[in-house]
């Protein structure tokens, strides 16, 4: 049971990669389903509506960078393994749903306003700008939720428990 | 350098001239068009079929181009859309223009031989589908059609089902005694060709028979042997191919003829939107008005240019107070880079002052912030270094060229303060190759190691913005005669958020006591101001307290979410440089030197490329945001309707005064 602090501690950092991971492979989906259309229809659009697809794929790779820098911090990665007590593990654990939950659910929405940015560009490729800021805005609630997560991670680090 | 002053210009001339002022001031695009007040004695001009006319002659020109671009295309560099369009004085487009309808000519050609390869490839299907039907026939050696002799009766069709002659003659057998004679010229599983003969009195009894095993005559029957139809469809294949190559040939060989037509649709295009904009233009019978408007810099050479040339009358005057008059930017390179932004937002509205001048100088510092990385600012700068000395690009390009140049500059300055290059290669590479501790590389700090302190100087950062936003608000109302508003809604919030700061900062970090207890100072003076300026439109004093905290409420919530918007600042960067410095960690992971070395090149390579694209868009749609919600929120309205010119919308040139 001594190791129960990693198990928690990595099942945190997973979660945060894979539910912000999942979140976004929906995301980038749906957008990327639409934007196929729109580029059937005028393959010079390309350009625009793939801006749209990738928004929504940036939660993905927060979620990574959480697992990422805890990994590091508990020695998982880095081969620096040092004894961390249930507590910590837990509350590393809690550090990471920030990322995970919003991660997952920011990803799946920014999706949708994505594929709704794809119809603008669709009808008016001249205002695509408008529709990355509405998606842009849903992305707010990832770095946020990154922000939180980081550091957390990092003054969990610095107590001793 | 602002928003350019417009005046309404109204232009007087002759009938007899009006043709070549119009061109004239469409190649010097200096006017936008409105059309002049139904006057007694004056009426528009109608332009009547012309302009559709040259709208189709231009379609022509266009299909005729992206034919040449299917069947003969032009070998172009991947950037080569950078490059300038040529230039073409305008002496040399008037002589050129007296070609445009002999290279008309040219288009139909060519759209006439593309219409040649359609048809052709369309016959070339049918012929080859009629010759597949025919490929069961072939074994027949009378003709399709074929119905006997004088004391015989033949009958060709088809039967459903498989049969050979056997097969077929004992299923007969079965209908009627009649003697006949069959061949099965083919057969497969659902169908077979067949010839029957029998003599002529019996041939009732046998197509009867026939019949009732579902006989069917052939529907386009031969006159001729079956392979005769099928060679002679064959040959006509042949020709056809032969007017394909023929008329690709033709294309091919008119494909120097490029740039004629890229001219032809230009010159179309020139006269489509003249001829649409003639029709903002009044007569009288004998002479002309054009009216419009035109940036005040710009009246005085028009003027000139015009009466030199022509015999105009010009008149000009203030625009009236209540017309929508149109907004043309002017800024110097350093804030005109990123007008774009703010045009994809709204143009300033009529009150509002042009907040590009103020917005530059963030929207660089902030893009650098959160793309952190000097080696990606590098890429960045020598990219757009590149592109501005190979191309020389102009107008709105141009501007986006500056504008990744400026942020790419600003990525380097802050790459260096925080010390990161490609994230951490340079110790990483020291470390694992040379066994060298370089440190750290930050002429500042870095943020992994400290984030709470870009945090708190992030909202250091978004504090400032927000400032000058509201600065620039305060300055709008005050030149608009709002003396009582501008100190009202802005000293009070400035001494509440400056007092608000430090105590707020004090959560996180030691913040000395002077600092604070001049905080608490400014924060009750700032709080008192506002709840007894808010609610100054109520008319009894309940109203006025009640507007007053309401005021409060509003301003304290809205800036805490406004500020801590600018947490992205760090949040961002530190992304840029961890996924950096993993991508680094992840190429270092082998332990012998050389398998290191040869995983770092390509992992660095795709690794940074990736990551730098993808924290590009991240930051360019961020830093946007942040301007857009944030600061624009603060002061900007927006509204206002571009300065669109009567000019030459063309594609392939431009037009330059001689």
């Amino acid at each position: 049971m001594q190791n129960l602090g990693y198990v928690f501690a990595i099942l945190g950092g997973a979660l945060a990669a894979a539910l912000a991971g999942v979140g976004s492979a929906i995301g980038v989906g749906r957008a990327g389903r639409a934007a196929a259309g729109v580029v059937s229809e005028d393959p010079s659009k390309f350009g625009k509506v793939l801006i749209l697809q990738i928004l929504p794929g940036t939660q993905g790779l927060y979620g990574f960078l959480i697992a990422f820098l805890l990994f590091v911090q508990i020695g998982v990665i880095g081969g620096d393994l040092q004894a961390l007590s249930t507590a910590k593990g837990l509350m590393y654990f809690g550090a990471c749903m920030p990322m995970a939950i919003g991660g997952l659910v920011s990803a799946i929405q920014q999706g949708n306003t994505a594929v709704a940015g794809v119809n603008v560009v669709a009808k008016r490729p001249e205002e695509s700008g408008k529709a990355i800021i509405f998606a842009a805005m849903v992305e707010t609630y990832a770095v946020i939720a990154l922000l939180i997560s980081i550091l957390a991670i990092f003054s969990i680090t610095g107590l001793s428990l | 350098m602002a928003k350019l002053p417009m005046k309404y210009v109204e232009i007087a001339a002759p009938l007899s001239e009006s043709k070549e002022i119009f061109d004239y001031l469409q190649m010097l695009s200096v006017i936008e068009l409105t059309g002049t007040e139904e006057v007694d004695g004056l009426s528009r001009l109608s332009a009547g079929r012309t302009p559709s006319q040259f709208e189709k002659y231009r379609t022509a020109a266009g299909d005729a181009l992206r034919i040449l671009d299917e069947y003969a295309p032009e070998k172009k560099g991947l950037l080569a859309g950078l490059a300038p369009l040529p230039e073409l004085t305008f002496a040399e487009y008037l002589k050129k223009s007296d070609e445009a309808d002999g290279l008309l000519g040219v288009c139909y050609d060519i759209c006439g031989a593309e219409r040649t390869i359609t048809q052709a490839r369309a016959a070339i299907a049918r012929l080859e589908a009629a010759r597949t039907g025919l490929e069961p026939w072939l074994g027949l050696d009378v003709p399709m059609k074929f119905s006997g002799t004088k004391q015989t009766a033949a009958m060709v069709g088809t039967l459903p089902g498989d049969y050979t002659a056997q097969t077929l003659t004992e299923a007969l057998l079965a209908q009627t005694e009649a003697a006949v004679a069959v061949e099965v010229v083919s057969h497969g599983k659902e169908r077979s060709c067949i010839f029957a003969v029998c003599e002529k009195a019996e041939e009732e009894a046998v197509f009867a028979a026939l019949r009732t095993l579902g006989f069917a005559f052939v529907s386009d029957p031969t006159k001729h042997p079956p392979q005769v139809r099928y060679e002679r469809y064959g040959k006509e294949i042949e020709q056809h191919r032969q007017e394909i190559g023929e008329a690709k040939a033709q294309i091919e060989a008119l494909a120097d003829k490029r740039r004629d037509l890229e001219f032809v649709y230009d010159y179309f295009s020139i006269r489509h939107e003249k001829y649409d904009a003639l029709q903002m233009i009044s007569t009288s019978g004998s002479a002309v008005v054009i009216s419009g408007y035109v940036a005040e810099k710009r009246v005085e050479k028009m003027t000139e240019q015009l009466e030199s040339r022509f015999t105009v009358a010009v008149a000009v005057s203030d625009p009236p107070e209540d017309a929508d008059v149109p907004v043309l930017l002017e800024n110097n390179g350093f804030a005109g880079a990123v007008e774009g932004i703010t045009k994809m937002y709204a143009m300033p509205g009529k009150e509002d002052v042009d907040p590009n001048p103020v917005m530059c100088f963030f929207y660089y510092i902030f893009f650098g912030i959160m793309l952190s990385d000097a080696g990606y600012g590098l890429l960045m700068v020598l990219g757009t270094l590149f592109a501005k000395l190979k191309f020389k690009p102009t107008g709105n390009l141009k501007k986006t060229v500056d504008m990744y140049f400026y942020c790419g500059i600003a990525t380097v300055f802050w790459g260096t303060l925080f010390g990161s290059w490609f994230g951490d290669i340079i110790p990483q590479v020291a470390k694992q190759f040379f066994d060298k501790d370089v440190g750290s590389l930050a002429l500042w700090f870095e943020p992994v190691t400290d984030p709470m302190k870009l945090m708190l100087f992030s909202f250091l950062f978004g504090i400032i913005h927000l400032f000058v936003g509201l600065g620039v608000s305060f300055y709008n109302m005050w030149r608009q005669g709002n003396k009582v508003g501008a100190i009202c809604d802005v000293i009070p919030v400035y001494l509440f958020v400056t007092g608000l700061a430090p105590l707020g900062a004090s959560i996180v970090i030691d913040v000395p006591p002077a600092i604070l207890s001049a905080g608490k100072w400014l924060l009750i003076a700032g709080t008192v101001l506002i709840v007894l300026t808010a609610g100054r439109s109520s008319k009894n004093i309940i109203g006025k307290f009640g507007l007053g905290l309401y005021g409060l409420y509003n301003t304290a919530s809205g800036w805490l979410s406004d500020i801590l918007s600018y947490s992205r600042l760090l949040a961002l960067g530190l992304c840029t440089g961890v996924i950096a410095s993993v991508i680094n960690t992840l190429a270092l992971i082998p332990s012998s030197k050389p398998v290191k070395l040869a995983l770092l090149i390509p992992v660095f390579i795709f690794g940074h490329t990736v990551n730098m694209a993808i924290n590009l868009i991240g930051t360019y749609v961020h830093t946007n945001r942040l301007q857009y919600v944030e600061f624009f929120s603060k002061f900007y309205e927006g509204g206002g309707r571009s300065f669109t010119p009567l000019h030459t919308n063309t594609k392939y040139f431009n037009l330059k005064e001689d």
